[in-house]
């Protein structure tokens, strides 16, 4: 694709100018273009963007990037195939855009927590990974900050606590919920504001479990980031490994070998059939429907058990390695998963005939938790939460990377948005990544699984279609180190999409709304 | 009318068992007899994610499917720790969840153990040292085992359920 052809460069230049152009662009090695802005135009800019139905996807800052400027915040904005990057150096203060791009708003406190940038205008100030026993003033990912071991108050005074927000009416009372929850799940606070029994509001509090993912990453060799970048979300970590090797064999120029790519599409794939099948029976349990819910988690256990005969985790982990994979598989376990896959079609048939002809099922996901298609771009929501209310989005089909362009999967579209929506989405999709698989095993070439390259410095951004949706990734090597590493999972954006979708909704129904959508909180709170 | 003879004679509507695991099964019922024994047929566990990367949660969770069925051996994942007499801790235990940690602990009723399942939640991990974090379970309260593993397998956090009763006999 040429620079005129991509809309992102044409929506710069028509609020920048034609003239203005080249020495400001810079294309990235994965198409997406850097676009150097100065301060007067960022209004405009971002307003324009906004006009032309471009999606705010990221939003970050890095320190010493640029000679001019202490900090630069890279807004990252997606609009079908092209990704625009605006480049914008600041010194410590910047101007909000949380009024046009409301998804900017968690971005913008993150950049605030991380660094300590004041976002002028912004309606939410609240600290958002630093909860209240950090203390003032800490800021862990500038890099004048060493990372260490620091102290945080054991207590937090009744005036200190976190300010909800609070709706006030005859007969609203609240319930709070976690960040401890009854069942064996991971921790966040939801605050509810019912009114007899429908909900009225919910705000979610997350980022109890931020264990500084990316400060952490910092100054390691890219050899030792790939086991981090495993920890962001464990059920994610086939495509947090693929994002980050991705990224840094771009940057170094790193030829990837043809089997390579196929044996990570097969894992990418099977990593995706293991966790819809965990939300469907997730589904199911939560609906009090546990014959149809044995029927995927025994599917499920076998697929783990499928997995560790492959590879030796029950998690596809220590598989992707930078330049292709640390191990091959042997034609005799590819047609032996060739074969498990075949019989596990048929027998995931036949649970799905039995859940969806179940009337009393059917009833509980029907017109539950509706994710209203004009929330998807506001708030970026990605992955079968958008594809379940009629958004066009799969990384795999808008950027593909590897050999997805040769092995597309089929877009896999509903309108209707509720929880019914994303059971039959996923079912669909498991079918699908099945159907790759098989494809997959009978094409896959002959070959090196592994090409070695020195590193080189540089920095880019990379996508990747994860179960849950679009993970983005950005490394900025430097000497040979990480100096930054900006992960963002597919479920930043899609926990924000909860809020909207339970109103209206019962207390009760809660459970199997927040399953369907399955968020991850340790890919949200890194 | 149903006729009762019918009922009894007539061919029966279950399925075969798929997988029988034989380790699983040899520890399961070593632990029913020590349950039996010590905590008079239930053992009630609570379990607390202080900062994992949800593998760990997953695994546990998994010790629910059909295939291990742990109820069937007398343990039972409980919705409070009040009820609880085990608490299986994941995850490296962050300075946001500390406070929440430490009141599921004193919630529970004496006595009452700590088991940290998980490399995270034995030692802290790759995040040991790091800003985020204290460290293992072990820097908040006292823990009487730990099962490593990035995640351990459910055969491996029964196993180490197995110790625990052993070293509770």
């Amino acid at each position: 694709m040429t620079a005129a052809d991509d809309i992102g460069i044409r929506a710069v230049q028509e609020f920048l100018g034609k003239d203005a152009l080249p020495d400001r662009i810079r294309c990235g090695s994965n198409n997406e273009q850097y676009v150097l802005i100065e301060e007067p135009e960022f209004g405009t800019a971002v307003s324009h963007l906004a006009a032309n139905k471009f999606v705010l996807i990221s939003l970050f800052c890095c320190e010493d990037f640029s000679a001019k400027a202490a900090q630069t915040l890279f807004y990252v904005f997606e609009r079908r195939t092209s990704i625009l990057v605006l480049v914008r150096d600041i010194n410590g203060r910047a101007t909000t855009i949380a009024g046009i791009y409301p998804s900017a708003s968690w971005f913008e406190r993150e950049c605030r927590d991380g660094f300590g940038i004041e976002f002028e205008g912004a309606f939410d100030t609240r600290r958002l990974f630093l909860h209240e026993t950090y203390p003032e003033g800490f800021h862990p990912l500038k890099k004048s900050f060493r990372n260490a071991p620091i102290v945080t108050r054991d207590a937090v005074n009744p005036a200190d606590e976190y300010p909800f927000r609070e709706v006030k009416g005859e007969g609203v009372y609240q319930i709070p919920v976690g960040p401890v929850h009854a069942g064996i799940i991971e921790p966040g606070h939801f605050r509810f504001s019912v009114i007899g029994e429908t909900i009225f509001n919910l705000e979610c509090r997350m980022f109890y479990k931020h264990r500084g993912i990316e400060k952490l990453a910092e100054g390691k060799s890219p050899e030792d980031c790939i086991g981090i970048s495993q920890e962001v979300s464990g059920d994610e970590s086939v495509a947090n490994a693929t994002a980050f090797c991705m990224a840094v064999e771009q940057i170094s120029h790193m030829p990837v070998p043809e089997r390579a790519w196929y044996l990570r599409t097969i894992l990418l794939e099977l990593e995706r059939v293991c966790s819809h099948l965990g939300d469907q029976a997730g589904m199911l349990v939560d609906v009090a429907f546990p014959l149809g819910a044995s029927q995927f988690s025994v599917l499920r256990e076998e697929c783990f058990r499928e997995n560790d005969r492959l590879t030796g985790s029950r998690f596809l982990r220590g598989m992707v390695s930078l330049g292709g994979m640390n191990r091959d598989l042997s034609r005799a376990q590819l047609d032996e998963l060739d074969a498990f896959v075949h019989q596990l079609r048929n027998r995931y048939k036949i649970g799905l005939k039995i859940v969806l002809s179940t009337a009393s099922v059917i009833d509980r996901f029907a017109t539950t938790g509706v994710i209203r298609p004009a929330l998807l771009r506001p708030l970026n929501i990605t992955g079968p939460s958008a594809r379940a209310s009629g958004g066009k989005v799969d990384v795999r089909i808008n950027h593909p990377y590897g050999i997805y362009d040769r092995f597309a999967p089929h877009l896999q579209r509903l309108r209707d948005g509720d929880v019914l929506s994303r059971f039959t989405i996923k079912a669909s999709e498991i079918m699908d990544s099945l159907d790759l698989i098989e494809r997959l095993i009978a094409a896959i070439p002959e070959g090196e699984i592994r090409v070695g390259a020195p590193i080189c410095d540089g920095y880019t951004l990379t996508l990747v279609e994860s179960a849950r949706g679009q993970n983005l990734c950005w490394v900025w090597i430097r000497a040979g180190v990480i100096e930054r590493y900006k992960v963002r999972t597919a479920s930043f954006g899609n926990w924000l999409a909860i809020e909207h979708a339970v109103q209206g909704n019962i207390v009760p129904d809660f459970p199997v709304i927040n399953k369907s959508m399955n968020l991850s909180y340790a890919g949200t709170d890194l | 009318m149903v006729n009762a003879l019918t009922c009894l004679l007539k061919k029966k509507v279950t399925e075969d068992i798929p997988v029988q695991d034989d380790e699983v099964e040899a520890i399961g019922r070593e632990i029913k007899t020590a349950i039996d024994g010590v905590f008079s047929r239930s053992l009630a566990i609570r379990e607390l994610d202080t900062g994992s990367d949800n593998t760990t949660e997953i695994e546990i969770n998994n010790l629910n499917n059909p295939f291990y069925d742990v109820e069937r051996f007398g343990i039972t994942f409980v919705a409070s720790p009040r009820h609880a007499d085990v608490l299986l801790v994941t995850g490296a235990v962050t300075h946001n969840m500390a406070i929440a940690a430490r009141k599921t602990y004193d919630a529970m009723p004496s006595p009452k153990f700590v088991v940290a399942v998980g490399d995270d939640a034995c030692t802290g991990g790759i995040f040991a040292g790091t800003y985020a974090v204290l460290g293992g379970a072990d820097k908040i309260f006292p823990v009487d085992l730990k099962i490593p593993g990035n995640p351990p397998t459910p055969v491996q956090i029964l196993a180490g359920l197995l110790v625990l009763m052993k070293k509770v006999q």
